[in-house]
């Protein structure tokens, strides 16, 4: 059953990331660091983890991957009006973190990203629309719009975020939500979707919710599914579920 | 002894000289004498000590509680020393209460000014309503000339407490009256509402307390509740027990003669039938359904089946109906002009309806108190007899009806629980008592064990609510977003943080919990409302029954869910039953009590007659009931064994989905839940089946592929503390998740107005469970979640009474008979029929996840 952890060749589910072997590079995304004071200004007082969690879980898939490279592939900070000083804190300190314990960090621009010029230069950091990995023929895009570059026309696999994807699993009365990776086909490309690292909310139940991303709008019936939580569970595809 | 009964009965004569004669004049007029409840009540009234009046609506309670407070203004108005204050505090749960008590107080002062006018004594004494309707310039007006009786709810009296310059105005409040306290001390109002008088008898120490009750038990808890406690000990009350002078007509019908081979369609039929006789023969009839739904649904079929017989004289009353309509109901109702008014429990409360002649009860009222307070609104007036008739739909409601209807001829009362040391309640009172005034947290403390919810409220329980309030739980940089309250560790003090706080207080302040609604959508048309639990385990392509329509589930949005008609496909997820109301511990236990008589008669070998004059005897019932109820109990005998009270049976059916082990537990749903949850937790850490639940008031049944250790589990459950389980039980669960998010609602964690917008609940319920996860996260053990699961245990489900039964079974009071059978016995019948869906096998998430992912692999792999 482990090769089902391998998402696709050469492509394993680590926690919440994806570990691409040959380029020894980490995927992970949607972090939205900072996202309790969006739910403090809407009066819910959710206390502050997800800095302390992402971290977490960043050094745990750091210490089983060792990658030489990490892509955060979009939204490493949730905006919402002004930046407080904590959160510029929290998310430099993110950075800083990955910075001394791998060689290169790349960040892909999200749709959540203004943050992201400042930071780049802070830092002196590489800020892509998307990345494109020629040797696997590989897009990393975050997803909220269709990409129009040449890469895109020539890559075989996407690797898109933004929708926070996630899956309930029921039987009877019972159902509980997990955060999931999700694989199927968009015009002729392998499509993944990865789910968000944000810790603070779970994610949109795609068995129940309408899709937001544009690469997502068809039927999600063929799409296969592993479900996250203490490791990956292959569920097969998400229209066998529903029956 | 500080909580006595009043034995000191005053004549007519006393009374009218100890009443301003303008009043007594009044009361001689329009009345003649006194009602029994005023002859005890008034004089404690006059002397201001402490009085809880428990009598049944119609009996002049109301005038027993203000005679004295009307006579005292009336004096100083006279003497013109009447002062521009609140003298009088009226409370009451429903706002529609209020706006009779403004009327029944106005009607004599507006009289007794016109005596007094002829005297050439005008008076001048104020009545104001204030309640959540009150518009901004009532209320200027009321802190302007501020009213003597002050008619408000509990959440509004909270408010004005907090109001600076209105709360000026109730620091010599002399009387605090609380009326239908015994609706309120249920629940967490009433908790709420404990805290509030100990903060209004902190503005004013000699303040008297009057509490106003229906016929209740246990009496002498509902005295400590109104009054607190002082120095470890309650305050002096004198209880006026006015037992009932109504003489009772309470029958039980069942209107169909054979409930066992019989569809749905003829039960309807026949119940539609015998209501409308029973209408027909009255002049107006109150009908009780349990539900909001049933309340409709008896409306519209009325309507439907008997055309023009019910158009424009029948109304239906519950809390979804708009204001207006419920208004324009009440009004024609005391009128006259209606001839049946359904509704669900809103009637339940002493709203003045006017003259009823009889009430129905559809299905069974689930307590004596419940039955007597139901039956009661019927014959108003001091001297008419109460009639009721009860209708039910299979033997068991029979059983049950017929003993509680037995029960209240006789007047044994069931018991309510009073909820304790509600973490959440506390929270939004401290967060209150802070923007007030800065105080010394031992104060606070000792002030807050003054209320009888929170007597022996633990010190560290305390401290953990102080520092959640105090944003403890934030870092020092956030403090300003998470912190309610300043707190100084220093000085010990504590007060109000920032300029928000009062705004964030008046506009998030009570403790009815919003229930979300799901929006069904067709197209662009609305179809109907769905529960929010429900929407939790839909997915697409689900089909499922709303309004006896079958509907597929396309797509959700927020709240809303667009679906497609399905007629012709079967329901995949069965329809979501919303927590109905459970039968009383003590009214299960006369049925248990009842059981047991008849077992014995069967096992003396007595005949079928002399059971059948036992059982009329007993039950005060007819021949048929008697006939109904011998043939079930006998079916019953014969084919397994009657349990009771004790012996518990447990009976073990095999058929093709598997095993199920019947509980016949009848000890009531809050109970059974706590038990069942219990057993099957511990079942599943013993062997890895997955177990299926179903439960009710008389009993659950687990099921499961495999062989359950029924006796091991037993032997657990019996070794182990309840709490422990329970506790474990309930943590993944949906009801923990849904009471956590009305605990953090009312501790303020989620506000429901903030920054000047209102948070609708569905954004609320979307937040509430990343709010649980987080808050798990910082603290397993955080002192709002510790209330969720206290509420769960305590107040949803019933763990001190399962604890009790788990040592019945310990000390062998209860003995454990098993038997295997090829089918359920009669007395299962009903359980089963609920369907095996209930709740899955309590698991952790992890371990669900494990569970299912085996079995979908095992699918994709064949």
């Amino acid at each position: 059953m482990s090769e089902r952890l391998k998402i696709f060749n050469g492509a394993k589910i680590e926690g919440l990331g994806l570990f691409i072997e040959p380029e020894k590079m980490l995927i992970v995304a949607d972090l939205h660091l900072g996202i309790e004071e969006m739910y403090n200004r809407q009066g819910i007082m959710v206390p502050r983890t997800n800095y302390a969690e992402i971290k977490k879980n960043l050094c745990w898939m750091i210490e089983r991957t060792k990658p030489k490279k990490i892509v955060i592939n979009g939204d490493i900070k949730h905006e919402f009006g002004e930046i407080s000083k904590q959160e510029w804190r929290e998310v430099l300190s993110i950075i800083d973190f990955i910075s001394t314990n791998v060689k290169e960090l790349v960040l892909i621009k999200g749709n959540h990203d203004k943050i992201l010029g400042p930071l780049a230069e802070l830092k002196g950091l590489r800020i892509l629309d998307e990345l494109y990995i020629k040797g696997e023929s590989l897009l990393i895009t975050h997803g909220h719009e269709i990409s129009n570059s040449n890469e895109y026309e020539k890559a075989k696999t996407l690797i898109i975020a933004h929708e926070h994807p996630a899956v309930s699993v029921r039987e009877g009365m019972r159902s509980e939500l997990y955060k999931c990776f999700l694989k199927g086909n968009f015009l002729g490309k392998k499509l993944i979707v990865m789910p968000s690292m944000n810790s603070i909310a779970i994610g949109s139940n795609v068995l129940r919710e309408k899709t937001l991303s544009p690469y997502l709008q068809q039927d999600l019936g063929k799409f296969e599914c592993w479900a996250i939580e203490d490791k990956p569970y292959y569920f097969g595809k998400l229209g066998a579920l529903n029956e | 002894m500080p909580i006595e009964f009043d034995k000191e009965k005053l004549s007519d004569e006393q009374l009218f000289a100890m009443l301003h004669p303008l009043l007594s004049d009044w009361f001689k007029n329009k009345f003649g004498s006194f009602t029994e409840a005023q002859r005890y009540a008034i004089k404690n009234i006059c002397y201001l000590q402490n009085t809880l009046i428990s009598a049944p609506t119609g009996t002049g309670k109301t005038l027993s509680a203000f005679a004295a407070v009307l006579s005292e203004l009336i004096t100083l108005s006279e003497r013109k020393e009447l002062e521009d204050r609140v003298y009088c505090i009226y409370c009451s749960p429903l706002k529609a209460l209020s706006r009779d008590i403004e009327r029944n107080l106005n009607e004599p002062l507006n009289e007794i000014n016109e005596s007094a006018k002829k005297i050439g004594k005008g008076l001048n004494i104020r009545v104001a309503v204030r309640t959540g309707d009150t518009s901004t310039s009532e209320r200027s007006a009321m802190l302007k000339k501020p009213p003597h009786i002050l008619i408000t709810t509990p959440e509004s009296l909270a408010i004005v407490l907090n109001a600076p310059k209105f709360r000026e105005n109730l620091k010599e409040a002399k009387w605090l009256i609380i009326d239908e306290i015994h609706a309120l001390a249920e629940n967490k109002r009433g908790v709420h509402l404990s805290l509030t008088m100990e903060r209004i008898q902190r503005l004013n120490p000699a303040v008297c307390r009057i509490g106003l009750s229906a016929t209740i038990a246990p009496i002498e808890e509902i005295a400590k509740f109104l009054v607190g406690y002082d120095g470890g000990e309650p305050r002096n009350c004198k209880i006026v027990d006015v037992s009932f002078p109504k003489s009772l007509d309470i029958a039980v019908i069942s209107p169909i003669k054979d409930l066992v081979n019989v569809t749905q369609e003829e039960i309807s039929e026949k119940l539609y039938s015998k209501l409308d006789e029973l209408i027909q023969q009255h002049k107006t009839t109150l009908v009780f359904t349990n539900t909001r739904s049933a309340t409709e649904r008896v409306v519209n079929h009325l309507k439907e089946k008997f055309p023009g017989k019910y158009e424009g004289l029948i109304g239906a009353h519950h809390s979804s109906v708009s204001k207006e309509k419920r208004l324009s109901i009440e009004e024609r109702l005391k009128q006259g002009k209606l001839r049946a008014v359904v509704c669900s429990t809103s009637l339940e409360l002493g709203i003045d309806i006017g003259y009823i002649d009889l009430v129905a009860l559809i299905g069974s009222p689930k307590s004596i108190s419940r039955t007597l307070q139901r039956i009661g609104r019927s014959g108003h007036r001091l001297h008419d007899v109460i009639k009721g008739r009860i209708l039910v739909l299979d033997r068991d409601d029979l059983v049950e009806c017929t003993i509680l209807a037995k029960c209240a001829k006789e007047r044994k009362l069931d018991k309510i629980s009073i909820p304790k040391n509600c973490l959440d309640v506390l929270a939004q009172q401290i967060f209150g008592i802070a923007i007030e005034d800065r105080i010394h947290v031992n104060e606070l403390f000792d002030l807050v064990r003054k209320s009888y919810c929170y007597r022996n409220l633990e010190r560290k329980d305390f401290n953990d609510v102080i520092s959640y309030l105090a944003g403890d739980y934030s870092t020092l940089e956030t403090r300003h977003v998470y912190g309610k309250i300043w707190y100084d560790r220093e000085t010990g003090l504590i007060g109000r943080r920032g300029k928000t706080a009062r705004v964030i207080y008046m506009t998030n302040i009570g403790t009815i919990p919003d229930e979300a609604k799901v929006k069904v959508k067709l197209g662009n048309i609305t179809i109907g409302y769905l529960d929010e639990a429900f929407l939790e385990r839909l997915r697409k392509g689900d089909v499922f029954t709303l309004g006896g329509e079958k509907y597929m589930f396309i797509y959700s949005r927020g709240m809303t869910i667009q679906v497609k008609s399905a007629e012709k496909m079967p329901p995949t997820i069965p329809t979501w039953v919303s927590e109905m109301l459970p039968l009383n511990f003590d009214s299960a236990m006369e049925i248990q009590r009842f059981r047991r008589l008849v077992a014995e008669k069967f096992e003396n070998k007595r005949s079928k007659s002399e059971i059948m004059d036992f059982l009329k005897e007993y039950g005060k019932c007819d021949g048929f009931t008697a006939e109904t109820i011998y043939n079930y109990f006998y079916q019953q005998q014969r084919y397994a064994k009657i349990p009771h009270l004790n012996l518990l049976l447990i009976e073990q059916i095999k058929d093709e989905e598997g095993n199920h082990v019947v509980f016949h537990t009848l000890f009531g749903r809050r109970v059974n839940d706590a038990l069942s949850r219990a057993l099957a937790w511990i079942m599943s850490k013993l062997t890895s089946l997955d177990i299926t639940l179903s439960i009710n008031d008389n009993g659950f049944i687990l099921s499961s592929r495999g062989k359950m250790p029924v006796e091991n589990a037993f032997g657990v459950l019996q070794k182990s503390e309840l709490e422990i389980v329970l506790k474990q039980a309930i943590e993944d669960s949906e009801i923990l998740k849904r009471r956590f998010r009305h605990c953090a609602t009312r501790a303020l964690m989620i506000l429901r107005q903030y920054r000047g917008r209102e948070k609708s609940v569905a954004k609320q319920q979307m937040s509430s469970g990343l709010l649980i996860n987080a808050v798990k996260r910082i603290d397993p053990d955080f002192c709002i979640l510790r209330e969720a699961r206290r509420e769960v245990m305590e107040d949803a489900m019933d763990i001190e009474n399962a604890k009790k039964v788990i040592e019945m079974l310990k000390t062998g009071t209860i003995k454990i008979v098993k038997i295997d059978l090829p089918y359920p016995s009669p007395f299962a019948f009903n359980i089963f029929a609920m369907g095996r869906s209930e709740l899955v096998r309590i698991d952790s998430r992890i371990e669900f996840i494990r569970r299912i992912h085996e079995k979908v692999m095992e699918k994709i792999s064949s």
